[in-house]
């Protein structure tokens, strides 16, 4: 009671100042939302020409990006496929990872996590080049295998992240229960601990896989250009002539995002703060 | 790694009599879980990242600083330098203020409502930045929807020009970057103790006194660590000012992928990638440090 | 009787810091345990030892007859019970319980049965496929003890099982554990800072205290013959009064208080005359009743400054003529003596009741 009363009245004393505040902070949110809301209407459009509202409706734009001869169906397999096994690569790679950093404490641990989680901060620009270089030696320039190692070099970090917040959660005691009643490290690792974090990994690799899906430097640089991969294909697209197709493939990539980030909330546990 | 281990264990094993081997197997065991990527990292980041400093110094068999002289002495290269500063703590500093309001908000709100508010953030976050930079096109554009907009209100022919040039860039970049600095902001405000405002107002402060007096200075750390963070991000972008931008907007990373692609001079790359780098790499450890030295 | 856990000189240093001193233990088959102490005394250190989540600096570790200094945590054939329940979260009850079983590579049938008999020891069978979240807190530690015992280990380790729960519920609990324990027989090594806790349920209990054991002994040991001052503070109330010894028999030793008041106590290794001890006396064991009949009662004088209300006893403070103040602890009847600040009063108690400290 005595609190309610408290917020009640603290809201009213601050009036304007507040408002003015909320306000702004939903100019913010309306800024944010906008452009990934605009190229829904625009998608339905028939027109040559990129017009706001579409003039007449109709689905003209979605049946050329599904057109064969246009390659964006090839682009988005491609795209599919590759963030497919970069993820698993990440997850085989990224899971044990974050295990092994949240449950040891050893000289040049931090140096350790700062050398796994660096492409997070590194310019993407630079990792791009370097991996151009590095497989213009090896030789592996525009081929699959290059561009998984990219991708896993780009998102592995990301699930190693969210796995790490998620073991954050885990009760070490759970693991030492088990490592009393007889399980091994292995056991302890398959039977407990990744059970506990599936959530968390879960909405992990299925961002990882979005990171993927939507990773255009390191892709532009290493990806043959007669074999694009959907955002590059839609990164030259954009460079060279606005094409109103853009807006039906925007929408998918758009549909794909909402859909990972409804399923991720439902794998998330309640108590957490959705991000 | 084998070292590092055995160097975590060294206190225990130096003082035991025996072989400590079942410790060490185990404290090994975690070892293994880190071995995969670590190697993974090592041979596919660690090793290519030293090969753009070494394509940097290393040119037709011999080392030389060509690279950097040209870099120092270049007017392109002072004109890429000066836009990535400029348009990244630009864009750093707008982020960082309109990401406060949003933090703000949220943070002043029930659990259950935040966690519908934040998809309002994090849906623009996960957007692929083609979809928001071909939006800013039609947007933007002289024929864009805000320019009819404008023209249908005023019934006249004016144009704003939004695109093209260092509006494109940094309203676009600003978009790219809000939800960045909206997270971290954001943690800060929520681990503040709410006791502390309350004390305050019970002590009789008003609402903007309890603002500016305890909850902006507590969450100043932050606030500044994030702007250096969306910074730096912003210094490295590629995709919005090629896109968005004008010739006079480059930035060092298009610099980069010009030299790579157009020039096909890779020395020239390398060194342009590694001054950026080393920005980075100052900037963030700038904000590390401004961090721990204003939370203490 | 054989022993499960023998302890030969283990300690625990963290570079200059010791956490434990080097301590010997021995815990028999069938014995409750316990390790009691305040936070930092070295009893959770030694619990993590025992379970093998550190290693010792020095010392030997034999759990049922085996060198266990350097086994894994897995190989030690340990249970134990963790004060925040511990339990895996993915798992029904049932899964949780039968979880040590099936890394034994137990049969499913006879993991049915040992499960349904663990859960029914605890009265939890109606809720086996329930996850750990959906019960209460009280279920969850149950559960997590049931999943202690279900594979009969040689000893079950117990790190403040009850610590998480409520008073009513943390009562009923110790109740329930020492009956598990009268009935099945099993070993457990318990640890707990409450010392009515371990009062009411361990065969002996270790007082642990700066990182050593202080004593070791059974409840009534600890609470009627404690060594050290500190032993008699941790345990039970105290009321501590300075004095000087003034003569000393095989019997009994006289100490005089500053007022010149004497006071007898039993004779214990280690005094002499002219020493300052401290005298203890536990506030339950004083009574306000007249005159000393016999040799066998120390009597002093006092004024009363103030009562507290308990329910079912009353304390009252008085300030004694030697100057300290003491309490005494009466239980409540309508014979009490009205006792108003300022009243003079006659303590006296039995002098075998006196602890001398140094």
């Amino acid at each position: 009671m005595n609190t309610l009363h408290q917020s009640a009245k603290a809201t009213s004393r601050l009036g304007r100042p507040i408002s003015a505040s909320v306000l702004i902070a939903w100019l913010v949110y309306l800024f944010l939302i906008v452009p990934s809301l605009i190229v829904v209407p625009m998608s339905f459009g028939t027109s040559n020409e990129l017009v706001f509202p579409p003039q007449q409706w109709g689905l003209d734009l979605y049946a050329k990006a599904l057109d064969p001869a246009q390659g964006w169906l090839s682009a988005g397999g491609r795209s599919f496929v590759l963030g497919l096994i970069a993820t698993g690569l990440a997850l085989m790679m990224g899971v044990p990872a974050a295990y092994g950093l949240s449950r040891t404490n050893f000289f040049g641990q931090k140096a350790l996590s700062f050398m796994l989680l660096s492409p997070i901060f590194a310019p993407t620009i630079v990792v791009a080049l370097a991996l151009y270089l590095y497989f213009a030696t090896l030789h592996i320039n525009g081929s699959m295998l290059g561009l998984v190692m990219g991708h896993a070099v780009i998102i592995t970090p990301f699930l190693v992240v969210t796995t790490l917040s998620g073991l954050k959660h885990l009760d070490r005691n759970i693991e030492n229960a088990a490592m009393v009643m007889g399980a091994t490290q292995l056991q302890v690792f398959f039977r407990v601990v990744l059970p506990a974090i599936k959530g968390p990994v879960l909405s992990g690799s299925l961002f990882a896989f979005l990171l993927s899906f939507d990773e255009v430097i390191v892709s532009w640089f290493i990806a043959r250009s007669d074999q694009p991969t959907l955002p590059v294909k839609m990164y030259s697209s954009i460079q060279w002539e606005v094409s109103p197709v853009l807006a039906a493939i925007s929408t998918f990539l758009v549909f794909i995002t909402v859909i990972v980030s409804l399923v991720s909330a439902f794998a998330q546990p309640e108590n957490t703060d959705g991000f | 790694m084998q070292t590092m281990h055995a160097l975590e264990t060294n206190t225990t094993i130096g003082k035991a009599h025996r072989g400590r081997i079942p410790i060490m197997i185990r404290t090994l065991g975690f070892g293994t879980f880190l071995l995969p990527l670590t190697v993974f990292m090592l041979l596919v980041f660690c090793v290519p990242l030293l090969g753009v400093a070494r394509a940097s110094f290393y040119t037709n068999g011999t080392w030389t600083l060509s690279a950097y002289r040209e870099f120092v002495s270049g007017a392109l290269f002072h004109r890429a330098l000066i836009n990535t500063l400029s348009i990244g703590f630009m864009t750093g500093l707008i982020s960082v203020i309109c990401g406060y309001f949003v933090a703000y908000h949220l943070s002043r709100m029930p659990q259950r409502k935040r966690r519908l508010y934040i998809i309002l953030v994090m849906l623009p976050f996960w957007t692929s930045i083609l979809v928001k930079s071909f939006a800013f096109t039609v947007l933007l554009g002289t024929n864009g929807i805000i320019n009819q907009a404008l023209q249908a209100i005023s019934g006249t022919n004016v144009v704003v020009p939004m695109i093209f040039n260092r509006a494109g860039v940094i309203i676009g970049m600003a978009h790219w970057l809000i939800p960045f600095s909206v997270l971290p902001i954001l943690s800060s405000l929520l681990s503040q103790d709410k006791a502390l405002r309350d004390a305050a107002e019970v002590m009789g402060a008003t609402g903007m006194q309890v603002f500016w007096k305890v909850t902006f200075p507590l969450s100043l750390p932050g606030v500044l660590a994030s702007g250096l963070m969306a910074s730096v991000i912003g210094m490295g972008s590629f995709v919005t000012p090629s896109l968005l931008g004008g010739r006079q907007d480059l930035m060092m990373a298009n610099l980069v992928d010009f030299y790579v692609r157009e020039a096909l001079d890779w020395r020239m790359a390398s060194a342009i990638a590694v001054v950026l780098i080393l920005l980075a790499l100052l900037i963030l450890s700038t904000a590390a440090f401004v961090r721990t030295r204003l939370s203490r | 009787m054989t022993s499960k856990l023998t302890l030969h000189g283990v300690s625990k240093r963290y570079g200059p810091v010791t956490a434990l001193h080097p301590t010997d233990l021995e815990v028999r088959e069938g014995e409750f345990v316990t390790l009691l102490g305040p936070s930092g005394s070295g009893k959770s250190t030694l619990l993590k030892i025992i379970a093998g989540m550190e290693l010792p600096t020095e010392g030997r570790i034999i759990i049922n007859g085996r060198d266990a200094t350097e086994m894994p945590v897995r190989e030690r054939d340990l249970g134990m019970v963790f004060q925040n329940y511990a339990l895996m979260p993915h798992l029904t009850v049932f899964d949780n319980v039968a979880f040590p079983l099936k890394i034994r590579k137990t049969a499913t049938e006879e993991i049915r049965r040992k499960v349904h008999d663990a859960l029914k020891t605890v009265q939890l069978e109606h809720l086996k496929d329930r996850k750990p979240q959906a019960l209460s807190g009280g279920q969850q530690q149950r559960v997590s003890i049931a999943r202690a015992i279900v594979y009969n280990p040689s000893l079950v380790l117990m790190d403040e099982p009850l610590g998480a729960l409520d008073k009513k519920l943390r009562e009923q609990l110790q109740f329930e554990i020492k009956e598990l324990h009268d009935r099945l027989g099993i070993t457990i090594l318990y640890v707990t800072h409450d010392q009515q806790e371990a009062m009411s349920m361990s065969d002996r209990v270790a007082l642990m205290n700066g990182g050593r054991i202080e004593q070791i002994g059974t409840p009534r040991q600890l609470y009627f013959t404690p060594e050290t001052a500190f032993a008699a503070d941790f345990l039970g109330s105290s009321n501590f009064i300075d004095a000087t010894v003034t003569a000393r028999t095989s019997e009994r030793t006289v100490c005089r208080l500053s007022s010149g008041e004497e006071i007898a106590a039993p004779s214990r290794e280690g005094f002499s005359e002219g020493q300052k001890v401290r005298l203890m006396v536990r506030p339950e064991h004083i009574s306000l009743l007249g005159q000393a009949v016999s040799a066998d009662r120390n009597v002093l004088k006092g004024v009363t400054t103030g009562t507290t209300f308990f329910g079912e006893s009353a304390e009252i403070r008085a300030r004694l003529a030697a100057g300290s103040e003491i309490a005494i602890r009466i239980p409540n009847d309508y014979s009490l003596p009205e006792a108003e600040p300022g009243a003079p009063l006659h303590l006296e108690w039995d002098v075998r009741q006196t602890h001398v400290f140094a």
